[in-house]
């Protein structure tokens, strides 16, 4: 299913960090247009998980370049410009999750998903991290705006969405591979 | 429902530069305001014209930008709001420490409880909140026109020739590529999930159920990605991709224009680094007239 050299930045990471990166993308994009109920500051965004299980699935450099550009390519369909920390930040989020990828095993299993899973909210715990510490030299907010008012609620809607969505995908995906053969 | 790049080709300066000058005339703002940690109107406001000139040389009708200012006012506003709310006085710490006069407090309840405090405005907070605001704004209005102005189909070209390697900006270019192609299955999965009776507009349940009920929209698409990713992996193996530098079809030439927008940026940065570290310039400090003007 996957070759398990978890750095190998060859034709299967440019193209898988593509397509995570377009997907993130058109899924960014399109939960700004039909945003889901949330509290506050809270929100929702569904592609996270989509950008977690990318990382999980083909490792650390697919999930770098698919947050990378990916949140690059939804701020930009949405006319929005180009924020450099919280793509970044983004990017942290799907390399930390890639991190998983050699121990996976069976995309079907429970304690692979588990691990999965965990990376996943590791990863988005030092990905909005990042992007709200950096937040304080680019927009010049103080720790505790930082802190509560970009991180808490970035890594709350963040990991609800990635406990529910991504077993979720790696179920659908240990069959569709299984069928493929690879 | 189509995913349309707000790109249109105008005869303007701006779509005249090197895609490669106007990213790093933006790195080159970014930094200059950020790496010295410039809070400093007096430095801020002739950036924020700089950047404001630019912006409107790329003469971007309102009505594409209007929802993108509609985003970068909350943005600025729930900061501004938000920082104020929260901290003593504002964000950089020669802020927090400066003692300035109080003008009037803004009391804060949570609703159907007790429990509630002031919020003390002073001087230095507005002035900060004035700083902050146009901070923001010139590197901001430095990004707005460029998903605008900017040919989606350079981007790949245009991080290669800054130095990227052909890995980094084939991924570039094959995201722009796929973008289309994605957003049609989205939008083809979302049409047959309609016929059967799904509700998108409409999510009934609690959270839990709500995100759950977003599964059969985002799973076919993204099986079927990665479906299409192993064939794309296939056809570029067969051109040997990866074993050799490629060459890339479009050329890109920097002219005049751009070695002067270049060099700006380059001074810019230079001269806030100088003003920074060499002579203490840059620092935030309330002004006596408009203190005077505040308090009376």
């Amino acid at each position: 299913m996957n070759d398990k050299s978890t750095w190998e930045f060859g034709t299967r990471q440019v193209v898988y960090g593509a397509i995570g990166a377009a997907l993130y993308g058109v899924f960014s994009w399109a939960t700004n247009i039909f945003p889901l109920p949330a509290a506050g500051n809270v929100t929702f965004r569904p592609a996270v998980a989509v950008l977690i299980f990318f990382g999980a699935a083909y490792g650390p450099w697919v999930g770098l370049l698919a947050g990378f550009i990916g949140n690059t390519l939804g701020d930009a369909l949405s006319g929005w410009g180009f924020y450099w920390n919280w793509s970044l930040g983004n990017g942290l989020m799907g390399l930390v999750a890639g991190l998983v990828m050699s121990q996976i095993k069976d995309f079907r299993a429970r304690p692979d998903i588990i691990k999965a899973v965990v990376y996943g909210v590791i990863g988005i715990a030092v990905g909005m991290l990042f992007a709200s510490l950096t937040e304080m030299f680019v927009g010049g907010i103080d720790i505790n705006t930082a802190l509560v008012g970009y991180f808490t609620p970035a890594v709350i809607g963040n990991v609800v969405v990635t406990v529910i969505l991504v077993p979720i995908l790696m179920i659908a995906f240990a069959a569709v591979a299984s069928r493929r053969g690879r | 429902m189509l995913v349309t790049w707000k790109y249109r080709p105008r005869n303007t300066f701006i779509q005249s530069l090197d895609p490669r000058t106007r990213l790093l005339f933006m790195l080159c703002i970014i930094f200059a305001l950020t790496i010295p940690e410039i809070w400093d109107l007096r430095i801020i406001f002739p950036l924020f014209i700089v950047s404001l000139t630019l912006y409107l040389l790329a003469r971007i009708e309102w009505k594409d930008v209007k929802r993108a200012w509609l985003f970068i006012g909350i943005l600025v506003f729930f900061i501004v709001g938000l920082n104020g709310l929260l901290s003593g006085r504002g964000g950089p710490s020669s802020v927090t420490n400066l003692p300035s006069p109080l003008l009037f407090t803004v009391p804060i309840k949570i609703p159907f409880t007790e429990i509630g405090w002031d919020v003390p405005i002073t001087v230095s907070k507005v002035w900060f909140a004035i700083n902050q605001i146009t901070r923001m704004l010139t590197m901001a209005i430095l990004a707005i026109p460029i998903p605008y102005t900017m040919d989606p189909n350079i981007y790949g070209t245009a991080f290669k020739r800054m130095g990227a390697s052909d890995n980094i900006s084939f991924t570039m270019d094959l995201a722009f590529r796929f973008l289309p192609t994605f957003a049609r299955d989205f939008t083809i999965t979302l049409d047959a999930q309609r016929a059967r009776g799904y509700e998108m507009d409409n999510l009934k349940g609690g959270l839990v159920a709500r995100i759950q009920r977003l599964a059969p929209l985002v799973i076919p698409v993204v099986m079927q990605s990665t479906v299409t990713g192993e064939e794309v992996i296939d056809a570029m193996d067969l051109r040997a991709f990866g074993t050799a530098p490629r060459t890339w079809l479009k050329e890109l030439k920097y002219r005049k224009r751009d070695y002067f927008i270049l060099g700006l940026g380059l001074v810019i940065f230079i001269t806030c680094c100088v003003l920074k570290w060499g002579f203490g310039i840059g620092e935030f400090a309330v002004p006596d007239a408009f203190a005077q003007f505040l308090v009376g």
